[in-house]
């Protein structure tokens, strides 16, 4: 017994190895901001799209708000809303990462704190893949709840085959 | 096994505004934890005072210094990278021997010829001249962000150098 939409429990587990994927990624990228708060406003200062006055409020909300991602997606807790978000700030810096690779700038990404390597191309391909399995998971998650009661599921009928 | 039955009978559907609310939600915890972690904390940033000038400062001030003795140690155990941070002019005039000269501003353009000169042990030691000179602490911090892992600060190297006698050279080279 599975819920309708699916006729396998391929997606629910290819979208639970995304969350969980998200989650660690959110986890240490946050968690590397936090630790060095000025050297990450110093990184988005360098990307030069934002105003002075709105680089140290992303410094400060950004990596918080990526320790409660994480936190939702290892959880379980409001995924959905977790994965909207995610998508959202992978596709503004995916805009972000493009106008300046195309610029021609040599900064740091500040991807995970201050001192990240420096942004190429292969960080836009990184970010898009990332930007993927936040889509995945906000339309196949089934949250943990799913896996909990297959389980039960399996107990039930060896339960019926032991008697 | 009523839940299983409930799985079953509800589709799965994505409500927009059940996903906006939790969205919402999750965003505004984070704003409060956020600014109430950075009230808190001592090394927190003002909130709309954002001043590039400042932070360089403070990340200058966390660059390690290097003295004499110990500069000219590397550079005998051939361990030492030295970049010169003054002027062109100032550089063709006299140099450390075998030092590269990068200007702050040309950080980016160097960066990559630099990299191919710094083996695993080696150590990136900037210089200018005078002990107020903020070049030196300049190209150092611009050369961390390029990514280059030992990066130190040789203050008022060239005079230091220089009166010690040790090898200089002369030209763009």
């Amino acid at each position: 017994m599975k819920p309708v939409n699916f006729s396998s429990a391929v997606a629910p587990v290819i979208a639970l190895i995304c969350r969980l994927t998200l989650g660690i990624v959110f986890l240490y990228a946050g968690i590397e901001k936090i630790i060095a708060p000025q050297e990450f406003a110093m990184a988005v200062y360098n990307y030069r799209l934002l105003p002075d006055w709105a680089v140290n409020m992303l410094a400060v909300i950004l990596p918080w708000l990526e320790v409660f991602l994480a936190t939702g997606f290892i959880a379980g807790i409001y995924v959905r809303g977790a994965s909207s978000l995610s998508s959202l700030l992978f596709l503004i810096f995916a805009i972000a990462l493009t106008i300046n690779l195309v610029r021609g700038l040599d900064i740091s990404c500040g991807c995970f704190g201050g001192s990240s390597g420096n942004i190429s191309w292969s960080y836009l391909i990184r970010d898009t893949s990332l930007l993927a399995m936040s889509v995945f998971t906000l339309f196949c998650d089934r949250g943990w709840g799913y896996f909990v009661v297959r389980k039960s599921k399996t107990i039930v009928e060896n339960e019926r085959s032991e008697n | 096994m009523n839940n299983i039955k409930e799985m079953k009978k509800n589709n799965h559907t994505i409500n927009l505004f059940l996903v906006a609310r939790e969205a919402i939600i999750i965003f505004v915890i984070a704003l409060i934890v956020a600014v109430t972690f950075n009230l808190l904390r001592p090394t927190g940033l003002p909130l709309f005072g954002f001043s590039s000038t400042t932070i360089t400062n403070v990340q200058q001030a966390k660059i390690p210094k290097i003295t004499l003795p110990e500069t000219y140690d590397l550079y005998r155990q051939n361990k030492a990278v030295f970049v010169d941070a003054r002027d062109p002019f100032s550089f063709e005039e006299g140099h450390i021997a075998g030092a590269v000269n990068i200007y702050p501003d040309e950080i980016a353009l160097s960066a990559a010829k630099l990299k191919t000169m710094v083996a695993t042990d080696s150590v990136v030691i900037t210089y200018c001249d005078g002990p107020e000179c903020p070049l030196s602490k300049e190209t150092a911090q611009g050369l961390i962000l390029q990514g280059f892992p030992v990066v130190k600060v040789f203050v008022n190297g060239w005079s230091l150098w220089f009166n010690a006698g040790y090898p200089v050279s002369k030209g763009k080279k």
